[in-house]
Protein backbone atom coordinates (compact mmCIF):
# COMPACT_ATOMS: atom_id res chain seq x y z
CA UNK A 1 0.00 0.00 0.00
CA UNK A 2 1.00 3.47 -0.81
CA UNK A 3 2.33 6.28 1.81
CA UNK A 4 -0.81 8.58 2.08
CA UNK A 5 -0.24 12.06 0.59
CA UNK A 6 -0.17 14.90 2.58
CA UNK A 7 -2.16 18.26 1.58
CA UNK A 8 1.12 20.01 1.23
CA UNK A 9 2.16 17.66 -1.49
CA UNK A 10 -1.24 17.66 -3.12
CA UNK A 11 -0.29 21.44 -3.22
CA UNK A 12 3.04 20.95 -4.87
CA UNK A 13 1.61 18.58 -7.39
CA UNK A 14 -1.20 20.53 -8.26
CA UNK A 15 1.32 23.38 -8.79
CA UNK A 16 3.75 21.93 -10.64
CA UNK A 17 6.11 22.23 -8.00
CA UNK A 18 7.60 18.24 -7.94
CA UNK A 19 9.55 16.46 -9.66
CA UNK A 20 9.32 13.28 -11.91
CA UNK A 21 9.65 11.23 -9.46
CA UNK A 22 7.89 12.71 -6.33
CA UNK A 23 5.22 13.14 -9.20
CA UNK A 24 4.74 9.38 -10.07
CA UNK A 25 4.62 8.61 -5.83
CA UNK A 26 1.79 11.38 -5.30
CA UNK A 27 0.12 9.70 -8.60
CA UNK A 28 -0.06 6.18 -7.35
CA UNK A 29 -0.90 6.98 -3.64
CA UNK A 30 -3.77 9.19 -5.16
CA UNK A 31 -4.75 5.64 -6.91
CA UNK A 32 -6.03 4.49 -3.74
CA UNK A 33 -7.81 7.49 -2.20
CA UNK A 34 -11.22 9.25 -3.55
CA UNK A 35 -11.07 11.90 -1.17
CA UNK A 36 -7.25 13.33 -2.36
CA UNK A 37 -8.80 12.61 -6.28
CA UNK A 38 -11.75 15.01 -5.66
CA UNK A 39 -9.86 17.20 -3.92
CA UNK A 40 -7.89 17.81 -6.40
CA UNK A 41 -10.84 18.04 -8.96
CA UNK A 42 -12.22 20.59 -6.70
CA UNK A 43 -8.56 22.72 -6.73
CA UNK A 44 -7.34 22.46 -9.84
CA UNK A 45 -10.38 23.44 -11.33
CA UNK A 46 -10.61 26.57 -9.32
CA UNK A 47 -6.98 27.03 -9.89
CA UNK A 48 -8.02 27.74 -13.98
CA UNK A 49 -10.54 29.67 -13.01
CA UNK A 50 -8.66 32.14 -10.42
CA UNK A 51 -6.28 32.24 -13.55
CA UNK A 52 -9.49 33.07 -16.25
CA UNK A 53 -9.99 35.84 -13.91
CA UNK A 54 -7.92 38.50 -16.18
CA UNK A 55 -8.25 41.48 -13.64
CA UNK A 56 -7.10 45.08 -15.24
CA UNK A 57 -5.10 44.05 -18.01
CA UNK A 58 -4.01 46.59 -20.53
CA UNK A 59 -6.58 48.64 -22.15
CA UNK A 60 -8.28 51.55 -20.50
CA UNK A 61 -5.77 51.74 -17.55
CA UNK A 62 -2.82 54.20 -18.36
CA UNK A 63 0.44 53.71 -17.13
CA UNK A 64 1.29 55.33 -13.39
CA UNK A 65 4.30 56.48 -14.30
CA UNK A 66 3.49 60.09 -15.31
CA UNK A 67 2.25 59.84 -11.72
CA UNK A 68 4.94 58.34 -9.88
CA UNK A 69 7.85 60.59 -12.01
CA UNK A 70 5.94 63.71 -10.77
CA UNK A 71 6.34 62.33 -7.27
CA UNK A 72 9.57 61.30 -8.06
CA UNK A 73 10.86 64.98 -9.37
CA UNK A 74 8.26 67.39 -7.31
CA UNK A 75 10.03 67.57 -4.06
CA UNK A 76 13.24 68.06 -5.57
CA UNK A 77 11.09 71.07 -7.08
CA UNK A 78 9.75 72.25 -4.07
CA UNK A 79 13.03 72.21 -1.99
CA UNK A 80 14.41 74.04 -4.36
CA UNK A 81 11.71 76.77 -4.29
CA UNK A 82 11.49 76.77 -0.59
CA UNK A 83 15.75 77.57 -0.03
CA UNK A 84 15.64 80.43 -2.65
CA UNK A 85 12.41 81.98 -1.63
CA UNK A 86 14.12 81.77 2.19
CA UNK A 87 17.57 83.47 0.87
CA UNK A 88 15.54 85.90 -0.80
CA UNK A 89 13.55 86.80 2.18
CA UNK A 90 16.57 86.63 4.40
CA UNK A 91 17.99 89.37 2.16
CA UNK A 92 15.04 91.45 1.92
CA UNK A 93 15.27 91.66 5.42
CA UNK A 94 18.74 92.51 6.06
CA UNK A 95 18.59 94.90 3.08
CA UNK A 96 15.68 96.60 4.61
CA UNK A 97 16.81 96.83 8.43
CA UNK A 98 20.15 98.31 6.98
CA UNK A 99 18.94 100.59 4.73
CA UNK A 100 18.67 104.08 5.82
CA UNK A 101 14.87 104.43 6.11
CA UNK A 102 13.36 105.91 8.61
CA UNK A 103 13.12 103.81 12.58
CA UNK A 104 9.40 103.97 12.73
CA UNK A 105 8.81 103.65 8.69
CA UNK A 106 10.42 100.15 9.47
CA UNK A 107 8.45 99.58 12.67
CA UNK A 108 5.37 100.04 10.92
CA UNK A 109 6.09 97.89 7.86
CA UNK A 110 6.93 95.18 10.12
CA UNK A 111 4.22 94.98 12.50
CA UNK A 112 2.18 94.67 8.80
CA UNK A 113 4.24 92.12 7.51
CA UNK A 114 3.93 89.83 10.90
CA UNK A 115 0.02 90.79 11.39
CA UNK A 116 -0.45 89.01 7.95
CA UNK A 117 1.79 86.28 8.63
CA UNK A 118 -0.09 85.98 11.70
CA UNK A 119 -3.61 85.54 10.65
CA UNK A 120 -2.23 83.26 7.50
CA UNK A 121 -0.59 80.75 10.29
CA UNK A 122 -4.19 81.16 12.79
CA UNK A 123 -5.92 80.19 9.26
CA UNK A 124 -4.23 77.48 8.14
CA UNK A 125 -4.13 75.92 11.71
CA UNK A 126 -7.72 76.36 11.74
CA UNK A 127 -8.34 74.31 8.61
CA UNK A 128 -5.71 71.76 9.72
CA UNK A 129 -7.81 71.40 12.91
CA UNK A 130 -11.18 71.30 11.01
CA UNK A 131 -9.62 68.80 8.35
CA UNK A 132 -8.54 66.03 11.56
CA UNK A 133 -12.51 65.88 12.29
CA UNK A 134 -13.83 65.75 9.23
CA UNK A 135 -15.59 62.38 8.83
CA UNK A 136 -15.89 62.76 4.56
CA UNK A 137 -11.86 63.82 4.48
CA UNK A 138 -11.04 60.01 2.65
CA UNK A 139 -14.00 61.00 -0.04
CA UNK A 140 -13.03 61.76 -3.15
CA UNK A 141 -14.70 64.62 -4.51
CA UNK B 1 13.36 42.70 -19.74
CA UNK B 2 16.36 40.14 -19.24
CA UNK B 3 17.96 39.99 -15.39
CA UNK B 4 21.17 41.92 -16.78
CA UNK B 5 19.00 44.70 -18.04
CA UNK B 6 17.17 44.70 -15.12
CA UNK B 7 20.37 45.10 -13.21
CA UNK B 8 22.01 48.13 -15.30
CA UNK B 9 18.82 49.88 -14.91
CA UNK B 10 18.74 49.67 -11.08
CA UNK B 11 22.36 50.43 -11.04
CA UNK B 12 21.49 53.45 -12.89
CA UNK B 13 18.18 54.29 -10.68
CA UNK B 14 20.37 53.92 -7.28
CA UNK B 15 22.44 57.22 -8.63
CA UNK B 16 19.12 58.97 -8.07
CA UNK B 17 18.26 59.16 -12.07
CA UNK B 18 14.73 58.31 -12.11
CA UNK B 19 14.82 57.98 -16.15
CA UNK B 20 16.11 55.18 -16.02
CA UNK B 21 13.32 53.84 -13.42
CA UNK B 22 10.55 54.21 -16.47
CA UNK B 23 11.04 50.97 -17.88
CA UNK B 24 11.52 48.84 -14.79
CA UNK B 25 7.52 50.50 -14.22
CA UNK B 26 6.59 50.02 -17.15
CA UNK B 27 7.37 46.49 -16.64
CA UNK B 28 5.83 45.28 -13.50
CA UNK B 29 2.98 47.69 -13.47
CA UNK B 30 1.00 45.39 -15.02
CA UNK B 31 1.27 42.33 -12.50
CA UNK B 32 1.89 44.87 -9.58
CA UNK B 33 -1.92 45.81 -10.55
CA UNK B 34 -3.21 42.22 -10.29
CA UNK B 35 -1.87 41.96 -6.83
CA UNK B 36 -3.12 45.41 -5.77
CA UNK B 37 -6.59 44.62 -7.05
CA UNK B 38 -7.00 41.08 -5.49
CA UNK B 39 -5.45 42.41 -2.50
CA UNK B 40 -7.79 46.01 -2.30
CA UNK B 41 -10.86 44.52 -4.21
CA UNK B 42 -11.38 48.12 -6.46
CA UNK B 43 -9.15 49.50 -9.30
CA UNK B 44 -9.28 52.85 -7.50
CA UNK B 45 -7.19 51.74 -4.58
CA UNK B 46 -5.17 49.27 -6.68
CA UNK B 47 -4.00 52.14 -8.51
CA UNK B 48 -2.92 54.33 -5.78
CA UNK B 49 -0.86 51.48 -3.86
CA UNK B 50 0.91 51.20 -7.23
CA UNK B 51 1.83 54.23 -7.46
CA UNK B 52 2.69 54.67 -3.64
CA UNK B 53 4.75 51.61 -4.17
CA UNK B 54 6.87 52.38 -6.92
CA UNK B 55 7.74 56.35 -5.09
CA UNK B 56 8.73 53.57 -2.20
CA UNK B 57 10.91 51.60 -4.19
CA UNK B 58 12.84 53.90 -5.82
CA UNK B 59 13.35 55.66 -2.79
CA UNK B 60 14.59 52.03 -1.17
CA UNK B 61 16.33 51.34 -3.98
CA UNK B 62 19.88 52.42 -2.49
CA UNK B 63 19.64 49.09 -0.31
CA UNK B 64 18.49 47.07 -2.44
CA UNK B 65 20.78 44.07 -3.48
CA UNK B 66 21.98 43.87 -7.04
CA UNK B 67 21.89 40.16 -6.75
CA UNK B 68 18.47 39.33 -6.02
CA UNK B 69 15.55 39.77 -8.71
CA UNK B 70 13.93 43.30 -8.40
CA UNK B 71 10.13 41.40 -8.77
CA UNK B 72 9.76 39.98 -6.01
CA UNK B 73 11.71 42.67 -3.79
CA UNK B 74 8.77 45.63 -5.10
CA UNK B 75 5.26 42.70 -4.97
CA UNK B 76 7.30 42.79 -1.17
CA UNK B 77 6.83 46.35 -1.03
CA UNK B 78 3.64 46.63 -2.51
CA UNK B 79 2.27 43.80 -0.38
CA UNK B 80 2.73 46.41 2.69
CA UNK B 81 1.84 48.90 0.70
CA UNK B 82 -1.77 47.45 0.49
CA UNK B 83 -1.77 46.02 3.94
CA UNK B 84 -1.15 49.41 5.21
CA UNK B 85 -3.81 51.04 2.92
CA UNK B 86 -6.33 48.17 4.44
CA UNK B 87 -5.52 49.18 8.25
CA UNK B 88 -5.97 52.78 7.27
CA UNK B 89 -8.70 54.16 7.13
CA UNK B 90 -7.92 54.56 3.40
CA UNK B 91 -9.32 51.13 2.06
CA UNK B 92 -10.72 48.29 2.66
CA UNK B 93 -11.21 45.60 0.48
CA UNK B 94 -14.30 46.73 -1.61
CA UNK B 95 -15.56 44.67 -4.29
CA UNK B 96 -15.45 46.12 -7.63
CA UNK B 97 -18.27 45.05 -9.76
CA UNK B 98 -17.33 43.15 -12.34
CA UNK B 99 -18.38 44.89 -15.18
CA UNK B 100 -17.20 47.44 -17.43
CA UNK B 101 -14.18 48.13 -15.05
CA UNK B 102 -13.22 44.88 -14.84
CA UNK B 103 -12.58 42.16 -17.59
CA UNK B 104 -13.07 38.78 -17.62
CA UNK B 105 -10.97 36.29 -19.90
CA UNK B 106 -13.52 34.26 -21.40
CA UNK B 107 -13.94 30.61 -21.44
CA UNK B 108 -13.27 29.34 -24.77
CA UNK B 109 -16.33 30.29 -27.25
CA UNK B 110 -15.50 26.85 -28.82
CA UNK B 111 -16.46 25.20 -25.18
CA UNK B 112 -19.88 26.15 -26.38
CA UNK B 113 -22.39 29.12 -25.34
CA UNK B 114 -23.28 27.19 -22.04
CA UNK B 115 -19.87 25.91 -20.60
CA UNK B 116 -19.23 29.88 -21.63
CA UNK B 117 -21.70 31.12 -19.68
CA UNK B 118 -20.88 28.85 -17.00
CA UNK B 119 -17.54 29.69 -16.72
CA UNK B 120 -18.27 33.54 -16.38
CA UNK B 121 -20.87 32.92 -13.60
CA UNK B 122 -17.86 30.67 -11.45
CA UNK B 123 -15.03 33.81 -11.72
CA UNK B 124 -18.30 36.03 -10.63
CA UNK B 125 -18.49 33.81 -7.61
CA UNK B 126 -14.87 33.40 -7.14
CA UNK B 127 -13.86 37.21 -7.10
CA UNK B 128 -16.61 37.82 -4.72
CA UNK B 129 -15.55 34.34 -2.67
CA UNK B 130 -12.52 35.94 -2.61
CA UNK B 131 -13.68 39.03 -0.63
CA UNK B 132 -15.34 36.89 1.85
CA UNK B 133 -11.99 34.86 2.99
CA UNK B 134 -9.16 36.38 5.26
CA UNK B 135 -6.52 38.57 3.88
CA UNK B 136 -4.08 36.46 4.52
CA UNK B 137 -5.56 33.50 2.30
CA UNK B 138 -6.55 35.71 -0.14
CA UNK B 139 -2.80 37.91 -0.86
CA UNK B 140 -1.22 33.74 -0.95
CA UNK B 141 -3.60 32.82 -3.61
CA UNK B 142 -3.46 36.02 -5.76
CA UNK B 143 0.61 35.43 -5.62
CA UNK B 144 -0.20 32.15 -6.88
CA UNK B 145 -2.95 32.17 -9.37
CA UNK B 146 -2.96 35.84 -10.82
CA UNK B 147 0.79 36.70 -10.41
CA UNK B 148 1.78 33.03 -11.34
CA UNK B 149 4.71 32.79 -8.88
CA UNK B 150 6.62 29.70 -8.13
CA UNK B 151 6.65 29.05 -4.51
CA UNK B 152 10.23 30.26 -4.02
CA UNK B 153 9.23 33.14 -5.10
CA UNK B 154 6.01 33.40 -2.73
CA UNK B 155 8.03 32.73 0.41
CA UNK B 156 10.44 36.21 -1.04
CA UNK B 157 7.61 38.25 -1.24
CA UNK B 158 5.58 37.26 2.12
CA UNK B 159 8.92 36.75 3.99
CA UNK B 160 8.13 32.73 5.05
CA UNK B 161 10.00 29.92 4.71
CA UNK B 162 9.27 28.15 1.10
CA UNK B 163 8.27 24.90 3.07
CA UNK B 164 5.07 26.85 4.54
CA UNK B 165 4.02 28.00 1.09
CA UNK B 166 1.97 24.56 0.50
CA UNK B 167 1.05 24.52 3.63
CA UNK B 168 -0.75 28.30 3.83
CA UNK B 169 -1.83 27.14 -0.04
CA UNK B 170 -3.84 24.43 0.68
CA UNK B 171 -5.57 26.71 4.21
CA UNK B 172 -6.38 29.11 1.73
CA UNK B 173 -7.80 27.42 -1.30
CA UNK B 174 -10.12 25.58 1.55
CA UNK B 175 -11.04 28.64 3.17
CA UNK B 176 -11.86 29.67 -0.55
CA UNK B 177 -13.96 26.36 -0.91
CA UNK B 178 -15.93 27.21 1.72
CA UNK B 179 -16.60 30.56 1.07
CA UNK B 180 -18.11 29.50 -2.24
CA UNK B 181 -20.26 26.46 -0.58
CA UNK B 182 -21.69 29.33 1.83
CA UNK B 183 -22.65 31.56 -0.89
CA UNK B 184 -24.58 28.43 -1.89
CA UNK B 185 -21.91 27.32 -4.83
CA UNK B 186 -21.53 23.53 -6.22
CA UNK B 187 -17.78 23.59 -7.06
CA UNK B 188 -16.78 22.44 -9.29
Amino acid sequence: MSERVTHEELMRYLDGEVGPEERRRIEASMEESTEMRRDLVVFRTMKDDLQGLNLATGQGNGSVWDAVNRQLTRPVGWVLVVIGSLLWAAYGIYAYLTSPHFFLEKVATGAVAIGILLLLASVIWDRYREWLVDPYRDLQR
Amino acid sequence: MGPEVERELIRKCKTGDSRFYEPLVRAYEQPGLRLALGMLGNLEDAKDALQAAFVRAFQALGRFDLRRPFGPWFFQILRNQCRDMLRSRKARFQLEALDERLELRPASREDGPERYQEKGQARRLLWEALERIGEEHREIIILKELQGLRYGEIAAVLEIPEGTVASRLYHARRALKEALEDMGAEYP
